[in-house]
């Protein structure tokens, strides 16, 4: 009788929802509009309400599909999923502040780990860089929005239910628990056999979170390769298109060929656990081939993410060193090389699994190969600075930053590529220093780096110079320290994924939270830094607030921007800017507070380095 | 021309279909997964709805209904497959359900509703 109600009830409420839906689209989307009158009048000719871009309010957010809403939007749940996926990070590490598992439980430090890695990586990284694609793309190519505009906002919508369904597990829902798989789902344990509490339905909605977030991913990868091929203005050719849209373009390409694998195998694994199909059976080699499967995916997901920041920060680092890119073309075809090799690889995460001996060679080898094209690429980056002008701005500091953890974590993962080594390292703190240097000391470096360079134009208001800096101070400092414990842990024998440790290792853990805390304190003035920029910086006035012109360095989204700026004022549509050729108070006191305070490269230079 | 033209053809880069498109595809996976026949048929319902409104916006149709139709004949070929199997029957007898009030909602649509010339 109970489950008729429960049934019943849940048919009323998706007759409401369905009702509600269909009587906003009625409301919003006037259906006789497609039907010409009587009267006569060109179908599709302007109406004279036509001028305007988008409706206001919620319903403009709701209904964009102008790629530079997307970006924002992308950017705002990218920076809200970092923020969370920090949080749970922060209750681990205070975890971790003495061996035994005094704070939390021990599933809910797996549960924790599990949802930080996810939301990281699927929640964080691939949206945080979908912002800047679907931001600057259009503007870097001179297109005028994605080829498909309506794609791209269905790919952004499939985020946030995809969140909740991740999260899911947290919130307060009767029998429902957090899954506590690791961001690898190794199977076993996801399929739900055995004696564990896998089998919950927790983590069939994490499986289907990860699912949309893989659809969405693949479907802004088409979107992008068919706006950068066919969307280019007349004098964007393949000789000059820019670095940064090089780079988004071959990781769409490895996003179409890694993400439907990875939908398939979730799938499967969804299959296994509800339907009783058995294609990770533990008898028949299922394990391994759902290693082999993620692997497929998952290695190439860290180029996913790692090749669009390179793109930023070889974007970046010339606009701040006076001097155009060192060796483009060599930095393009090693971004290609990577984007090939990537697939070559994903067997050096089963070293440890007793695959044939030859097999492990040939990816040993392959794995070390790739190390040379990511050389080439931090060299260029290195002889663009060598006698360089030099600007030390936020943005640049944080490529610097990138650069410097990317050698670390580069040259860590080159031992971790060598057989003997990895057969001792593996599962070791080691590993995830390894690629904490590579995620957080550069991915995310390079994400925050870019925040700084297009907050201007974005928000049309310059951020606090110097809170940017001691947020660049914090990080550097605290993610060194972190991820340094962390690779020295594992020298020491130390296993990951473990909420509880010997007391020996208590002194390197202690200094791992250290810098972790530091890493908040910086997080936390970069978000007071950009809330209070946003609203009450200072107005930016000038459409080369990073004086490229100077260095013959203007890109297209700044050209587009100088114009938006110079038609605002033709209109007057801004009440602080007078139409009378004078300025106004805040304008002009604006612009003279600029030169001590924001991170302009003509208010900055010289006395900054 | 309409005095009151649709949020579509009034604003050039607003469109209210791709929320909804998204949200109908969660909303039926979650309930296909499930097993919750209410929320697996109205998420395909909203699906399919959206998806037929958006192709017709975007000027790849000129009436959603015929998309509306297809999109009904995949579901119950689908659902009837689903529908015959030991294990996930009752998700295919949901799938049925809503396939079926879409080809109703697509044949009225056809019949009644006026259909006008593609927007641009």
């Amino acid at each position: 009788m109970a489950a008729v109600n429960g049934e019943l009830a849940l048919t009323v409420l998706m007759g409401l929802l369905l009702v509600g839906v269909a009587a906003w689209l009625a409301r919003v989307e006037n259906w006789r509009s497609y039907t010409p009158l009587g009267s006569g009048g060109v179908y599709g000719g302007e109406t004279g309400q036509a001028h305007h871009e988008k409706p206001s309010g919620l319903t403009r957010w709701l209904t964009t599909v102008d790629h530079k809403d997307i970006g924002i939007m992308y950017g705002l749940y990218g920076v809200i999923a970092f923020l969370i996926g920090g949080a749970m990070v922060m209750v681990m590490r205070a975890e971790l502040l003495d061996p035994g598992a005094t704070l939390i439980s021990n599933t809910f430090y797996n549960s924790l780990l599990t949802s930080h890695g996810i939301t990281m990586l699927f929640l964080f990284g691939t949206p945080i860089i979908a912002a800047f694609s679907n931001y600057f793309i259009p503007l870097l190519i001179g297109a005028d929005d994605m080829a498909f505009p309506r794609i791209n906002a269905i790919a952004f919508w499939l985020l946030p239910p995809g969140a909740l369904l991740i999260w899911a597990g947290f919130f307060p829902i009767p029998n429902l628990i957090p899954a506590q798989t690791a961001w690898t789902m190794y199977t076993p344990l996801s399929a739900g056999v055995g004696g564990g509490n896998q089998a919950n339905a927790g983590v069939d909605l994490m499986l289907l979170g990860l699912h949309l977030t893989g659809v969405s991913a693949t479907m802004g990868s088409i979107n992008f390769i068919a706006t950068i091929i066919t969307e280019r203005a007349e004098e964007v050719t393949w000789a000059n298109l820019d670095i940064f849209s090089w780079t988004i373009l071959t990781q769409s390409g490895l996003i179409l060929f890694a993400f439907p694998l990875l939908g398939s195998a979730l799938l499967m694994l969804v299959l296994d656990r509800n339907f009783g199909t058995t294609f990770f059976v533990n008898d028949a080699g299922g394990a391994i081939l759902w290693q082999h499967l993620f692997w497929f995916f998952g290695h190439p997901e860290v180029y996913i993410l790692v090749l669009p920041p390179m793109g930023i920060v070889s974007l970046l680092i010339p606009r701040f060193s006076g001097r155009r890119l060192f060796g483009f073309k060599f930095v393009v075809y090693s971004t290609l090389a990577i984007g090939v090799l990537s697939f070559g690889v994903w067997a050096h995460h089963m070293f440890a699994t007793g695959i044939d001996p030859r097999l492990r060679a040939s990816f040993m080898a392959v794995s070390m190969a790739i190390a040379i094209p990511s050389a080439v690429k931090t060299f260029n980056w290195m002889t663009t600075m060598w006698n360089g002008k030099l600007r030390l701005t936020t943005p640049m500091l944080f490529c610097i930053g990138f650069v410097q953890n990317f050698i670390i974590g580069g040259i860590t993962g080159v031992f971790l590529a060598s057989i003997p080594v990895d057969l001792v390292l593996h599962d070791t703190y080691y590993v995830v220093g390894h690629f904490h240097f590579i995620v957080m000391g550069a991915i995310a470096f390079a994400g925050f780096a870019a925040m700084y360079y297009w907050f201007p134009l974005v928000s049309g208001r310059m951020y606090q110079r110097t809170l940017g800096k001691a947020h660049f101070w914090l990080w550097i400092v605290g993610s060194n320290i972190t991820f340094f414990a962390m690779v020295l842990l594992g020298y020491g024998g130390m296993p990951r994924r473990y909420a509880t440790y010997l007391p020996q290792f208590a002194t390197l853990h202690q200094i791992a939270s250290l810098g972790a805390f530091l890493m908040v304190i910086g997080g936390l003035i970069w978000l007071y830094n950009f809330v209070v920029s946003y609203f009450e910086g200072p107005v930016v006035t000038d459409g080369d607030p990073w004086n490229l012109k100077e260095y013959n360095l203007y890109t297209g989204e700044w050209e587009w921007f100088d114009r938006k700026l110079k038609t605002t004022i033709t209109d007057g549509g801004d009440e602080e800017v007078a139409t009378d050729g004078g300025l106004h108070g805040p304008v002009g006191a604006e612009t003279a507070d600029a030169t001590d305070s924001d991170d302009s490269g003509r208010a900055m230079d010289a006395n900054d380095e | 021309m309409d005095e009151n033209p649709g949020l579509s053809d009034q604003y050039r880069t607003s469109s209210p279909w791709p929320v909804f498109v998204a949200f109908g595809f969660v909303i039926s996976e979650v309930g296909i997964l499930f097993g919750l026949f209410p929320v697996a048929v109205g998420g395909l319902l909203m699906f399919c709805g959206s998806l037929a409104g958006l192709v017709h916006e975007a000027g790849y149709a000129s009436t959603p209904w015929r998309m509306l139709a297809a999109l009904a004949v995949v579901f119950l070929a689908a659902g009837g497959a689903l529908a015959t199997t030991d294990v996930a029957a009752t998700r295919g007898y949901a799938i049925l359900v809503a396939a079926g009030i879409l080809l109703v909602g697509a044949v009225v649509g056809e019949l009644v509703v006026d259909s006008g010339p593609t927007p641009v």
